[in-house]
């Protein structure tokens, strides 16, 4: 370590300026919008937490929204989670077409979801989409997906599956690099089978690796913004407006910032509480 | 025991087969109908046939429309313009800034840290409405500032900075100190040449970001003048009528460029993933 105040700090301050200016500032000035009401007038009052009483106590189309947000995430993130790490398991060996498949899983992540917004839309669509090919080349009868207020939330979450597993499947595949091999020879020495040692070993010392995956990825789905503005525009009937998309339709559509930010500072408080379940759910009780 | 090793690797190969088609299947179907000429898009889809995945006649047209006709080469020029430009400057902060925070002790050391780790875990979509607030107070909202300056902000690209400058061991600097090297030549001719597999990571990290972002453009520009790649694709679904062809060959040729750069840099991909504090 050197010591030379001046000199770091000309190292540090046009990074800091940066964060401070184009992150820090941002998050302080959504929570201090979020108190303000803009008039017809384009005029600014402060009116302190009623955008919030106002949400909460009179607001039907946040409410809808906010029951959507919940029951999406409560879905898509073990899916996400169970997808990825079952994933992962079948990839952990050592063959010659691993890394073929490690690729395949991996490559919707190079996609942006712009894109498998449009590929899913697509697929699913109910006269000439593939998904609807297949169900009744087998015999099934043809499903609405996205124009149906029963499964346009199923197709949003089949669609961030598709995308999003191989992604966490990597952290995965690097936890399970970490289990120290030699714990494996013992168990094999004990005449553990290979169920045996994927629950007692694999599993429980991946729980850091879980905890990590599931907090992070439920932050990111939370804010889910590209499918719906492209595939549902929250619809069919607000069966898919989730609070990310009602903020931004808020600030931008109805042009009510004072909303719009208190919306996204409730969105702020769900995932850190989110979270902070996960974390306490998934702590592990032991380390290596 | 050699036979039920070669029953084993078969089986988990059946299986993995199986769940790539859940990937595969999609994409080469979009790829295909893109291939076909405009009008007969669809019809291959249902009933299901081997057709359904190989059009009868391969044509470009669709993508020869898309850049002569609806100007998909500006919205790619800007993205191109937008990543390189925030790629160049994070490269050079975040790297200065990694290098004093590995390498130095100084007054604040630690409250810069924290910054960088609460930036780094504070999602980028959730500052959006009050970026949009402020970069219109600055005047700059509807120009390539807009679209570059946020992506510069980047926490995780200086930590990984940090984590690697960590690494190099200190002797080297203080020989080049001793030889009366200043600090910004050590930073310019030892240290910045040294971490290229860090400027790489990072590269692809910034480029993903700035390629694949949707939201924010569609929210900080509204001339088509700074129309980039992925507000391009979401526009031709949001017209009157969705032109099946635009969007498939506008969503095919936006996404080559990443997809090319990961099958090439894949490892770079998994190092950002893996220097993101996992291992233990």
């Amino acid at each position: 370590m050197f010591r030379n105040n001046r000199v770091a700090w000309f190292f540090v301050i046009p990074a800091l300026s940066f964060l401070l200016l184009f992150k820090i500032w941002p998050i302080g000035v959504s929570f201090i919008e979020s108190l303000t009401m803009t008039s017809f007038t384009g005029k600014k009052t402060f009116v302190g937490f009623e955008n919030y009483t106002y949400l909460f106590k009179y607001d039907p189309v946040f409410w809808n929204s906010f029951w959507v947000t919940i029951v999406y995430s409560v879905i898509v993130n073990p899916l996400i989670v169970i997808s990825s790490l079952l994933m992962a398991l079948l990839l952990n060996g050592s063959h010659f077409f691993t890394r073929f498949f490690r690729t395949v899983f991996f490559l919707p992540t190079a996609i942006s979801f712009a894109v498998v917004s449009v590929i899913w839309m697509i697929v699913l669509d109910p006269y000439y989409g593939l998904a609807n090919s297949f169900l009744t080349l087998f015999g099934l009868k043809p499903q609405p997906f996205f124009s149906s207020t029963a499964q346009a939330l199923w197709g949003l979450i089949m669609l961030n599956v598709w995308r999003s597993s191989g992604y966490w499947m990597m952290y995965f595949l690097a936890g399970l690099q970490n289990i120290p091999e030699a714990l494996y020879e013992a168990a094999e020495i004990d005449g553990a089978s290979t169920l045996q040692k994927t629950f007692r070993i694999t599993l429980p010392l991946l729980t850091r690796t879980m905890s990590f995956v599931l907090v992070a990825n439920t932050a990111f789905n939370f804010l889910s913004f590209a499918p719906v503005y492209i595939i549902t525009k929250g619809g069919p009937i607000g069966s898919t407006n989730l609070l990310m998309y009602e903020s931004y339709k808020s600030a931008f559509v109805n042009l009510d910032m004072g909303r719009a930010s208190a919306i996204t500072s409730i969105l702020l408080a769900i995932i850190l509480v989110f979270s902070f379940v996960e974390l306490r759910l998934t702590r592990a009780k032991f380390d290596y | 025991m050699r036979t039920r090793g070669v029953w084993k690797a078969v089986a988990l190969f059946s299986v993995l087969a199986i769940v790539s088609l859940f990937f595969i299947v999609p994409l080469a179907w979009i790829v295909a109908s893109a291939l076909r000429p405009a009008s007969p898009l669809y019809e291959y889809a249902n009933p299901l046939t081997w057709r359904t995945f190989i059009p009868s006649k391969i044509t470009f047209e669709n993508f020869v429309h898309i850049f002569t006709k609806l100007d998909f080469g500006r919205a790619i020029l800007n993205s191109l313009f937008v990543s390189v430009s925030t790629i160049f400057l994070t490269v050079i902060v975040a790297s200065m800034a990694g290098f004093a925070l590995a390498k130095f002790d100084f007054r604040g050391r630690q409250l810069v840290f924290t910054i960088v780790l609460i930036t780094f875990m504070v999602p980028f979509e959730s500052i959006v409405i009050p970026l949009y607030v402020m970069i219109k107070q600055l005047r700059i909202d509807n120009t390539y500032w807009a679209l570059i300056l946020p992506g510069v902000a980047n926490g995780l690209a200086i930590f990984l900075f940090r984590q690697f400058f960590a690494e190099v061991p200190s002797e080297i600097m203080e020989a080049a100190r001793i030889d009366g090297a200043s600090w910004l030549r050590i930073y310019w001719r030892i240290l910045l040449p040294l971490s290229m597999p860090a400027i790489v990571t990072v590269i692809v990290m910034v480029f993903m970001f700035q390629w694949n972002s949707l939201f924010w453009p569609l929210v900080a520009t509204h001339s088509s003048r700074f129309e980039v790649v992925q507000v391009a694709i979401a526009s031709h679904r949001s017209t009157e009528n969705t032109s099946w062809a635009n969007l498939f060959s506008s969503a095919i040729a936006g996404s080559l460029p990443p997809v090319l750069l990961f099958l090439f840099l894949q490892k770079y991909f998994v190092r950002g993933i893996s220097g993101t504090g996992l291992k233990g």
